[in-house]
């Protein structure tokens, strides 16, 4: 009979002591898979969202990240319009982010804007209405936490209210705009009541400090492979600012986030260790009680390598039962994981902490199976080296 | 001239126990021939189980030299010695071992399928064995399912499984009562008479009665 | 009372050998340990700052070198801090006499929720905030992983409970064959029950005390090397007498609960089938 069967039977004869293991398994298996999908997830989701609208390439204010600070680049529309001309270059828009308030009732309400251009935007999808067109001074697309706050939708008319200052006379400079759709903004943190309007008219509002000022450039390259030498010549001809690829800005987030990383690395360690302990004492203790059983098999003709084969195949069985039931309550849990995580103020709603993948789940099963196999190494070596006849007369006694 | 089945020449084996060395036999020569029907009979502790151990090739000789059909047994590899064991020997134990996990018919079939024989044939065959052995019936049982006397026959065709030269018997009816004992002496009567060469351990006086030569041991030596 | 702050990215050109005018009218500023190491800067030094990579005009000397205080909210951050005195970066910005916020005190026995709602009311412009509503937020980020913190620890013990549970019952199993002796020989279930428990209950307490010191060299492991890592004197494994006591307390329920379960189905168990022939 086949040595799985026969392992799988074997783990029959200790029901309790076999679910208490697949049990202490499957928590483990569960637990090493959220550490792999956080330890991956972190970058991929980064990447899968920056890529979402396909822009490569992003321009901002020397020394900063995008939106990291307040502060713009001047001569916006100048360095778009050099980019627009770039042969490797399908689309670049400028994008301006600031504070801004609107009236509600007799109070105002704090916005954060987006000074975009419709023709080249990578930061939105519009979920309902219709998006602004180019030079569409007069429209304004809301996100849905704005729309809420605000209690408008597409076709109603918001006041925007820019340029706070108490020092400056004109205090408070107005802009009455009408809804033309309600976006999802790929970057916003959960909540964030966002508003996005043509370039020009969020540099109105934003204050006489930023004309043709852009916090933020998209670009996008004709194709993938050209991105690393684009990024290059565009730092050589923009010196002022700085360029990033989405593969660079993936670096600078895992930087920012590598404790979860290093964690998920010492977490994921400790639940290997523990699925070796489990499998391995489970087995060697059921090497122990059967080694009179092993003799017999070794007196009879059985091979070493047999008995090693059967050995294994018990670690196996339990590693293979342990890790599906792990796979599953794995994704359970990181659910509820990524639930917690992704309430990080500032962090981008879309992004995911664990991001469950074939290829995350292949390694995380590849690696179990591999612990489970070296955990049975020992008691498959100590069942193999059993002398026969010492262990047949003990037995008889 | 073709080799007798089993042939021991001087046999001495020495155990460490405590400390202290242990003369389990002291220098015993046999020779077995085919067909023969031998019991080693003695008093606990006279070395007849170490005697069988070494002819089984399970253990290995402090000084001495066992054949097995003309080999040598100390010039083989341990795993020629267990693929020997495997082909040429059966064993039978005082206490079964039979794998509990394994049904009858299984457990017959288990040395067949280490041998490589076919699904087919081995099924076939372990079937046979079971018929032979009275337990035809008792096929699918798994062995906690069987009662001491047909465990014992399972293990007896088990031990035949792989038609080995030689059968080789360890106290088989110290685990069971009188009646189902002589059920043993009796199926041991019909396997010898079957041309099955037969090497029995027992301080059975009724088993060893039944054997074509009764070798009686003492003190690691045989007296007679 | 009142702190007036001023925070600006700024671009940092550094050069001691820079010829600068008289230092004596040079705007001080101090720079933080890790940037000094970065740059090689020392006291004395002179540096030039600008807020764009075209514009960096300021001569500045390096009064000091600071160590900032530990903050959490730092460690994984690659910005580089630099202090100066208010006049100066407000001339460097171009935005002299403007400040990101203030910093009020009360008077003692003012409520501070009634002086946050009189600066709203009052002054057009201005978001007043308690400190305590900036600490909530600004703890936000912490909560957070305090959470997950607590969630992973669940898991934890929960996998530990299984793997304890499961040591347990396989230590009393393994006196089966003692049991059935026991059992033979006329000794009381009472009585062997009882061994079993005291023994699971001394495996337990060795495990509590091993596992312990286990946690304490763990911790020790996690601060030296996160504290390495980050380079910062923060702490980030506290292993607290009440953890200690959370943690042996329930290894000591949990190792008890499985002996005794253990035990109670080996005593019950009938001597012949202990012994493996019933």
């Amino acid at each position: 009979m086949r040595v799985v069967a026969w392992g799988l039977r074997s783990l029959g004869r200790q029901p309790l002591r076999t679910a208490l293991s697949l049990a202490g398994i499957a928590v483990a298996a569960a637990m090493l898979l959220d550490m792999v999908m956080l330890s991956g997830g972190i970058d991929r989701s980064f990447s899968d969202l920056l890529l979402v609208r396909g822009y490569q390439l992003r321009l901002t204010p020397k020394g900063t990240l995008p939106f990291d600070t307040e502060a713009a680049m001047a001569g916006a529309s100048g360095i778009v319009a050099a980019l627009r001309r770039d042969r490797d270059v399908e689309a670049a828009g400028a994008v301006l982010g600031t504070s801004l308030y609107a009236r509600d009732a007799d109070s105002l309400v704090t916005l954060f804007g987006y000074g975009i251009e419709p023709e080249a935007q990578g930061l939105y999808q519009v979920t309902s209405g219709r998006d602004l067109s180019p030079g569409d001074t007069a429209g304004i697309l809301l996100g849905e936490p704005a729309a809420r706050l605000l209690q408008a939708g597409a076709g109603d008319t918001v006041t925007l209210v820019g340029r706070l200052d108490p020092q400056v006379a004109g205090a408070a400079l107005g802009s009455r705009l009408v809804v033309r759709g309600i976006v999802r903004w790929l970057y916003d943190a959960r909540d964030q009541p966002s508003v996005g309007t043509v370039l020009p008219v969020m540099q109105r509002l934003s204050g006489p400090t930023a004309g043709d000022r852009a916090s933020l450039i998209l670009v996008k390259a004709r194709a993938d492979d050209q991105v690393p030498a684009l990024a290059e010549r565009l730092r050589a001809r923009f010196p002022a600012v700085e360029v990033n690829s989405a593969a660079e800005l993936v670096v600078h987030f895992r930087q920012r986030l590598v404790y979860f990383r290093q964690l998920s690395y010492i977490l994921g360690s400790m639940s290997l260790i523990v699925t070796v302990l489990l499998i391995a004492t489970l087995l060697t203790i059921g090497v122990n009680e059967r080694l009179g059983e092993i003799a017999t098999l070794r007196a009879i003709g059985v091979s070493r390598g047999t008995v090693v084969r059967q050995v294994l195949a018990e670690g196996g069985v339990l590693t293979v039962l342990g890790a599906a039931l792990g796979i599953l309550l794995g994704l359970l849990t990181a659910r509820y994981l990524d639930a917690i995580l992704t309430r990080f103020p500032g962090l981008p709603a879309a992004f995911s902490f664990f991001v469950p993948r074939a290829d995350t789940l292949g390694f995380a099963a590849i690696v179990l199976l591999v612990t489970g196999f070296r955990a049975g190494l020992y008691p498959a070596w100590l069942a193999a080296r059993a002398p026969i006849a010492a262990t047949l007369r003990a037995e008889a006694t | 001239m073709i080799p007798p089945p089993l042939l021991a020449r001087d046999l001495r084996k020495d155990y460490r126990m405590n400390g202290e060395t242990v003369h389990a036999l002291r220098g015993v020569s046999l020779r077995v021939d085919a067909g023969d029907y031998v019991a080693i009979a003695g008093p606990s502790g006279s070395g007849k189980s170490t005697l069988l151990q070494l002819l089984g090739g399970i253990d290995t000789p402090t000084a001495g030299v066992v054949e097995l059909l003309g080999t040598r047994l100390d010039a083989l590899s341990d795993r020629e010695l267990t693929h020997l064991r495997l082909t040429r020997v059966g064993f039978i134990f005082q206490r079964f071992h039979l794998l509990p996990v394994l049904t009858a018919r299984e457990n017959v079939e288990l040395p067949m399928a280490e041998a490589g024989v076919a699904r087919g044939e081995r099924r076939e065959r372990a079937e046979q064995l079971l018929a032979y052995v009275g337990l035809a019936h008792r096929g699918a049982h798994r062995a906690t399912q069987l009662s001491g006397g047909e465990m014992q026959r399972v293990a007896i065709a088990r031990a035949l499984a792989n038609r080995p030269t030689v059968l080789l018997a360890d106290e088989p009816t110290g685990e069971l009562d009188a009646a189902t004992g002589r059920e043993i002496l009796e199926l041991f009567r019909r396997l010898n008479d079957d041309g099955t060469t037969l090497i029995v351990v027992t301080h059975d006086d009724r088993l060893a009665a039944e054997a074509g030569r009764a070798i009686h041991m003492l003190d690691g030596t045989i007296r007679d | 009372m009142t702190g007036l702050p001023l925070l600006r990215n700024l671009l940092l050109l550094a050069a001691a050998a820079l010829p600068a005018p008289a230092r004596a009218q040079l705007p001080n500023v101090a720079v933080e340990r890790r940037l000094a190491q970065e740059l090689s800067l020392r006291v004395g030094d002179t540096i030039r700052l600008g807020t764009a990579p075209d514009s960096i005009r300021l001569v500045a000397t390096v009064a000091a070198v600071y160590e900032p205080r530990p903050d959490p909210a730092e460690i994984a951050r690659v910005e580089r801090h630099l202090r100066m005195h208010l006049p100066d970066l407000a001339a460097l910005l171009g935005a002299p006499d403007r400040v990101d916020r203030f910093g009020v005190g009360l008077v003692p026995g003012t409520p501070v929720d009634s002086a946050v709602a009189a600066l709203e009311r009052n002054a057009f412009g201005f978001r007043a905030y308690s400190s305590s509503a900036i600490a909530a937020e600004s703890s936000e980020t912490f909560l957070v992983v305090s959470r997950f913190h607590r969630a992973i620890a669940i898991i934890t013990i929960v996998a530990s409970a299984v793997f304890l549970l499961c040591i347990m019952l396989l230590k009393v199993e393994e006196r089966r064959m003692d049991a059935a002796v026991m059992r033979f020989v006329g000794v009381r279930r009472r009585t062997i029950f009882g061994a079993l428990l005291l023994e699971a209950a001394l495996v337990a307490a060795v495990g509590c005390v091993v596992g312990t010191g286990l946690a304490l060299v763990a911790g020790a492991a996690t601060n030296a090397y996160y504290r390495n890592f980050f380079d910062t004197a923060l702490t980030f494994s506290l292993v607290t007498p009440g953890i200690v006591l959370f943690s042996v307390a329930l290894s000591l329920v949990l190792g008890l609960l499985a002996g005794a379960a253990a035990a109670w189905r080996l005593v019950r168990t009938r001597p012949l089938v202990l012994w493996g022939r019933g």
